[in-house]
């Protein structure tokens, strides 16, 4: 009796040891996280520093007159010692000041919560497609590793990963808008959309968005349902796993108690990743469809050379793939908590 | 019987067939290499003058297609690679190295040919037009180097033909006409070329379509596997010199080198590196040597991490740290001692890491990025497609087929390959 308290106080010590070790561990990754986006804005910034040409010229007529010229020229602060400069950037990103665009004349802020749900809702509704549909997939080709189901819906998944999205998407376009004409080709809603009611509004909008998330969920789902499929083939073939069948637990219970758990865990991290990526904008797919996300932005920042949106978009894209990587990292460590030590390195 | 066949086989087969089919084309070659030398002999200003790339290009070629199958008749016989079994991964890397070997004897036209596009203009595939042979006024003399440059002339396709006529009938009842687009436009017999008392007449057929400036689809897919193949080649070796070097550094040195090179490799790692390709060529200029340098950039992480953490393992070995007290330096360190170790998963890092520079390429000039608006791109074809959809979709199709099989022939390799080294891990 006595032997099991002392060891329940030894457990529960031992769990609010672990539990601070994990948040040490997690406080750390968060840090270095900053480090990296710090490192990033400060890469980019060179970047930007560095390239030839001088993007307030597009905006100075000859015709304006030398002053008003030279205060236009100011307003883009362009000027100065790189230094200062820098100083003055790192600054205002810590406050959250991206200035304003060059080419909107409006705060960069209000260009990107302005197109930022889009793009999150669009990536992940994604996501959850590309997730549920390589998890079923592997569920079905799990049932016998090696048997027919399961190299028939490799061989598809190895065919489909090997399909370039773009080239995929504008066939999508030819044969469902232009010849069946089900699926409009483009946009995210239709014109008059504004006068309609709730329900139509809403169907319209899925209308729109169907193509759209077929080419951009298909590759993730098939690189998905093969890491989920040889994480699983690995563990199958753990000696565990013949332990337990020799202990007279059914497959089934083998398979989802024991396997599925143990798989997971690697799937999280790529997980994580894979939704950055997509927060970061679906770059092809929006440019293919024509829709208002991050990624039809940011090139567009980019290519009318308007530095503070470029600076903003890159600055909103490595925070949320920064936060998805550790929240999947924060997943990993409560599912499995031997790997909270190993998340660091 | 169809999985008997090697791979020497299907080369040879290919060769041989290239070979009678361009027979013309290649004895034509030979004449032009020994005019070449005597023009080079005789005034070697003018032979420099003339030397250009398309010269060149189509020199290599072939020579290379009869140096491959005297090889394979001979040597190749035996080599093991020649051995290997065929299937569509094989067939369609040999297919795609020939285009990238032999473009020139493969294709007879430019790929930027262009002429009557009111005739040419998005034709659908199999599609055959006529076409009229005007009498060529060149008149070149007879010395040597006239001779080499009318040959040259003749056998290196330009993008521009002024002694072709594309129609889509012709009549020759009371006067010559020929119909372009409905309307019927008149021309004296005395301009063309007769053969046997008849207009030489030919036809031409497009076997993969036409693009809407009336440019073959066909030449311009085998043109564009140049692209694909080179810009993949050269900026998997910048990722492979700039991982392996880099990586080596960082697990042998430990410490603030480490860490640092660490999170670098990470921060690219986690940024949306399409981006940051995007924002480089946007501000420096899309040539390509500029788009290979910034795909090869951006694909170094994965090679890094492999390359450290196998350092960082051999470090401990015995074999290691007595090659280091013998005093062997770091380079030969890393290519003696530690490259051999992590060959293969270094291979088949590359060969996936090749599917994918293939593929951002292509995207790149899907967006106007690439080299599309030099050369003929496949991903640049797809854009162009992509107005006129609802009129050609052999536009889209086909190169997107060819990015299909290409990414799929890749994938499968560096499965194939990593396969291998499990297999080997386990025994």
């Amino acid at each position: 009796m006595e032997y099991f308290t002392t060891a329940g106080i030894g457990q529960q010590l031992n769990k609010i040891i672990m539990k601070k070790e994990i948040f040490k561990v997690l406080a750390k990754r968060f840090w270095t996280s900053l480090l990296v986006l710090f490192l990033l804005m400060s890469f980019l910034f060179l970047l930007l520093k560095i390239s030839p040409g001088d993007p307030s010229l597009k905006y100075i007529s000859p015709e304006l007159s030398p002053k008003l010229a030279e205060m236009v020229k100011k307003s883009f602060s362009l000027e100065g010692p790189l230094l200062s400069q820098y100083k003055m950037f790192i600054i205002n990103l810590s406050k959250g000041d991206f200035g304003i665009s060059y080419s909107y004349r409006i705060p960069v802020v209000q260009i990107i919560s302005n197109t930022l749900p889009f793009t999150i809702i669009f990536s992940l509704i994604s996501f959850i497609i590309q997730i549920v549909s390589g998890f079923l997939l592997a569920v079905l080709a799990v049932k016998k590793i090696n048997g027919k189901v399961d190299k028939i819906i490799s061989k598809i998944s190895l065919t489909v990963y090997a399909i370039p999205s773009f080239a995929a998407g504008v066939f999508l376009i030819y044969v469902f808008s232009e010849k069946l004409n089900v699926f409009p080709s483009s946009g995210l809603s239709s014109f008059d959309t504004d006068s309609y009611p709730a329900v139509p509004k809403l169907l319209d909008y899925v209308q729109h968005l169907v193509l759209p998330i077929i080419t951009l969920s298909f590759n993730g789902a098939a690189v998905f349902y093969k890491y989920l499929r040889d994480n699983l083939e690995d563990v199958f073939n753990k000696p565990f796993v013949e332990n337990l069948r020799a202990n007279g637990f059914t497959e089934k219970e083998i398979v989802w108690k024991h396997i599925f758990p143990n798989a997971l865990n690697p799937l999280i991290s790529v997980a994580g990743v894979e939704l950055g990526l997509l927060f970061g904008g679906a770059l092809i797919t929006e440019v293919i469809f024509s829709l208002p996300g991050m990624g039809r932005l940011t090139v567009n920042a980019i290519l009318s050379r308007d530095y503070p949106l470029i600076i903003g978009c890159t600055f909103v894209a490595g925070i949320l793939v920064i936060l998805t990587n550790f929240c999947a990292d924060v997943i990993k460590a409560l599912v499995d908590k031997r790997i909270a030590k190993g998340i660091l390195n | 019987m169809f999985f008997k066949f090697k791979i020497r086989q299907l080369i040879l087969i290919l060769a041989l067939f290239l070979f009678c089919f361009r027979l013309n084309i290649i004895i034509n070659t030979f004449i032009l290499i020994l005019l070449y030398i005597q023009v080079f002999i005789n005034s070697p200003s003018v032979a420099i003058a003339q030397t250009d790339y398309p010269l060149i290009d189509s020199l290599i070629s072939v020579i290379f297609l009869i140096v491959i199958i005297i090889y394979l008749l001979t040597i190749g016989k035996k080599a093991k690679v020649s051995q290997i079994s065929i299937n569509l991964t094989t067939v369609v890397i040999i297919l795609l190295l020939s285009f990238f070997f032999f473009a020139p004897l493969i294709t007879d036209d430019n790929p930027d040919f262009q002429k009557d596009l009111a005739v040419t203009k998005l034709l659908p595939p199999l599609s055959t037009v006529k076409v009229l042979h005007l009498k060529s006024n060149d008149n070149y003399g007879n010395n040597s180097t006239a001779k080499f440059i009318g040959l040259k002339n003749r056998l290196i396709k330009k993008s521009f033909n002024e002694n072709l006529i594309f129609a889509d009938s012709i009549s020759m009842e009371n006067n010559f006409l020929y119909y372009q687009n409905g309307s019927g436009i008149l021309i004296t017999p005395d301009k063309l070329v007769f053969k046997n008392n008849y207009p030489f007449i030919t036809n031409k057929t497009f076997i993969l379509g036409t693009d809407e400036l009336g440019r073959d689809i066909f030449i311009r897919l085998i043109y564009g596997t140049r692209i694909s193949l080179f810009i993949g080649l050269g900026s998997v070796i910048i990722s492979l010199l700039l991982g392996l070097i880099m990586g080596f550094i960082a697990g042998y040195s430990e410490g603030i080198t480490d860490t640092v090179l660490n999170r670098l490799a990470d921060m690219f790692l986690a940024f949306p590196v399409v981006f940051f390709i995007i924002l480089i060529i946007a501000l420096f200029g899309n040539s390509l040597l500029c788009v290979m340098v910034v795909l090869g950039f951006s694909g170094w992480m994965s090679l890094f991490k492999i390359v450290r953490s196998e350092v960082i393992s051999l470090k401990n070995k015995d074999f290691f740290i007595s090659a280091q007290h013998i005093g062997l330096s770091k380079t030969n360190l890393l290519l003696k001692e530690t490259l051999p170790y992590m060959l293969i998963p270094i291979i088949v890092n590359l060969v996936f890491q090749y599917g994918n520079v293939i593929l951002a390429e292509a995207a790149l000039s899907y967006l106007g990025l690439g080299t599309g608006s030099n050369y003929p791109s496949w991903g640049s074809m797809i854009e162009a497609g992509q107005n006129y959809i609802s009129q050609a979709w052999w536009m889209i199709l086909f190169p997107g087929l060819a990015l299909f099989f290409t990414l799929f022939a890749a994938n499968s390799l560096g499965r194939k390959i990593s396969s291998l080294y499990k297999f080997q891990v386990k025994e």
